[in-house]
C-alpha cells in the first residue's frame, strides 16, 4: 500500500503541478512566435477539454490493461507534447501539442488513472484518506510548480525550460512501475464489461447526483481562477494582492483536499460534499457583500482554497463505495468530464456575462446558485454498495 | 511513532511555507498577476 500511495502521489504531483504553471508561458511564446493571446488561450481551452473527454477512455484503458501501461504512454505524450510545444512555429502546430497532446497526456497521469490503482490496493477503511493523500499531492504539486517553473524559465528561457519539464514528465515512467498491479488483484469479485459498467453507472440517480456536484466544482473553481484578476483590478486592488491570493488558494488547497479526505473516513461523503458546496455559497455570498480589502481577499482565497479541490477525494471515494473499484479509473473520468465542462462553461459565461453586463455580478451569482444547487443534490446520494445479482444468475 | 508523526507535519508545514514565501518575491508576483490565471 505504501508504494502504491507514495508512487500515485508523487504521479500526480508532476502531472497536475506541470500543467498549472502554463500561463507562464504565455508573454514569451506570443511575442516570440508572434501570435495573439487568442492563440495560446484556444490551445488551452483545447487542452482541458480534451483531457475531459479523454478521461473516460484513459480509464478504461487503465482498468482494462493496467494502470502502469497508460500512466507511462501518458508520460511519453506528455514529454512529447511539451517538446512539441517548444517546436510549434505555427497556431494550428500549438493547438496540436499543448492543447490535444497535453490534454491526452493528463487524461493518462492525473486523479483518474492513479486514484483506480490506490482503490483496488487500499483497504476501504483507509481509501478515503488515500485518496486525500494524493489529493493533497497533486495540490502541492499545483502551489509549487509555478515558482518552479518561472525559475525556469528566468534561467534557461521558455524554450529550455519546456524541455526540461519533458524531462521531467518521463521521471512518472518509473515511478509507474510501483503502480503495476498483479492480474489477480483486478479479477476479484463481480465480473462485469466495461460498457455494462458503464451504463450502470450512468443509469444510477446517485452517479448522476455526483456528475451534477462536480459540474458545479469545475464551474466555480475555474470562474474564479480566471476571472478573479480581472475583479480585483476592477475593484483597484493591485496585482501583488491578486498574487498573494493566488499562493494563499494554492496553500490552503493542499490542506483542504488532505483533511476532506481523512474526513471521509469517519462520516458520510455526502455530507462533505453537500458541506463543501454549501459553504463554497456562504464563502462567494460573504465575499462579494462586504467592502473588497486586500484583507477580504485575503481571507476569501484562504477559505476558497481550503475548499478548491477537496471535492475531488469524496466524490472518488464514494464511486468506488458504490461502484467497487474494478472500473474505478473509467467512472472518475467520466464524473471529471462534467467537471471539464462546467470549467469550460465557467470561464466562458464568466468573461460573455461581463461583456454583456459590465460586471462580474451575475456569474458570482449563478455560483452561489449553483453550489446551493451542489449542496442540496448530494445529500440524496446512496454510498451503499450497489446491488447486483449474483454471478450465478449473471 | 509520535515523534516522527510531528516531524513529519513540521517537514511539510516548513516546505509549505517556503513555498508560499517564494510567490511573495517581486518579480514573481507580477509576472503571476499577469499571466498565470490563463492557465486555469
Amino acid at each position: 500500500m505504501k508504494q502504491v500511495l507514495l508512487c500515485g502521489a508523487m504521479i500526480v504531483t508532476l502531472s497536475m503541478g506541470i500543467r498549472h504553471g502554463f500561463g507562464l508561458w504565455l508573454q514569451p511564446i506570443t511575442m516570440d512566435r508572434g501570435w495573439t493571446r487568442e492563440t495560446f488561450a484556444f490551445a488551452l481551452a483545447i487542452q482541458n477539454l480534451s483531457w475531459g473527454i479523454a478521461g473516460p477512455f484513459a480509464g478504461m484503458l487503465a482498468d482494462r490493461y493496467g494502470a502502469f501501461r497508460v500512466l507511462i504512454i501518458g508520460s511519453l505524450f506528455y514529454a512529447g507534447g511539451l517538446v512539441l510545444m517548444a517546436l510549434a512555429t505555427s497556431g494550428l502546430a500549438f493547438t496540436g501539442s499543448a492543447g490535444l497532446v497535453l490534454g491526452l497526456a493528463q487524461s493518462g497521469t492525473t486523479y483518474a488513472v492513479v486514484y483506480g490503482v490506490i482503490g483496488r490496493n487500499v483497504a476501504p477503511e483507509k481509501r478515503s484518506w488515500a485518496m486525500g493523500v494524493a489529493a493533497a499531492a497533486g495540490s502541492f504539486g499545483q502551489f509549487l510548480m509555478v515558482p518552479v517553473e518561472n525559475w525556469l524559465i528566468g534561467s534557461f528561457g521558455w524554450q529550455n525550460a519546456l524541455f526540461l519539464l519533458g524531462c521531467l514528465a518521463l521521471a512518472i515512467v518509473p515511478l509507474a512501475f510501483g503502480l503495476k498491479e498483479p492480474p489477480a488483484a483486478k479479477a476479484t469479485g463481480f465480473q462485469q464489461s466495461i460498457g455494462s459498467a458503464l451504463r450502470e453507472a450512468l443509469s444510477y440517480p446517485s452517479f448522476l447526483l455526483l456528475m451534477a456536484g462536480y459540474f458545479v466544482c469545475g464551474f466555480q473553481v475555474v470562474f474564479i481562477g480566471v476571472h478573479m484578476p480581472s475583479y480585483l483590478k476592477d475593484h483597484g486592488l493591485t496585482p501583488n494582492v491578486a498574487t498573494t491570493a493566488l499562493a494563499l488558494i494554492g496553500l490552503f488547497n493542499v490542506f483542504g483536499t488532505y483533511i476532506s479526505g481523512s474526513l471521509g473516513q469517519r462520516m458520510p461523503k455526502k455530507y462533505i460534499l453537500s458541506s463543501i458546496y454549501a459553504l463554497r455559497s456562504v464563502a462567494i455570498l460573504a465575499f462579494i457583500s462586504v467592502p473588497l480589502t486586500p484583507s477580504s481577499v485575503y481571507v476569501f482565497a484562504s477559505v476558497i482554497g481550503f475548499l478548491w479541490l477537496s471535492t475531488v477525494p469524496p466524490t472518488n471515494a464514494v464511486i468506488a463505495q458504490i461502484f467497487g473499484v474494478q472500473y474505478m479509473s473509467m467512472l472518475g473520468g467520466s464524473v471529471f468530464f462534467s467537471h471539464q465542462v462546467g470549467s469550460f462553461l465557467g470561464v466562458w459565461l464568466g468573461g460573455r456575462l461581463y461583456d454583456a453586463t459590465g460586471s462580474y455580478d451575475v456569474v458570482w451569482w449563478i455560483s452561489i446558485g449553483l453550489g446551493l444547487f451542489a449542496a442540496i443534490v448530494n445529500l440524496p446520494v446512496r454510498e451503499a454498495a450497489i446491488v447486483r445479482p449474483s454471478p450465478q444468475a449473471v | 511513532m509520535k515523534l516522527r508523526r510531528v516531524a513529519a507535519w513540521a517537514g511539510a508545514t516548513l516546505v509549505l511555507l517556503l513555498v508560499f514565501a517564494a510567490y511573495l518575491r517581486p518579480e514573481l508576483a507580477f509576472t503571476l498577476a499577469s499571466q498565470l490565471w490563463n492557465c486555469f
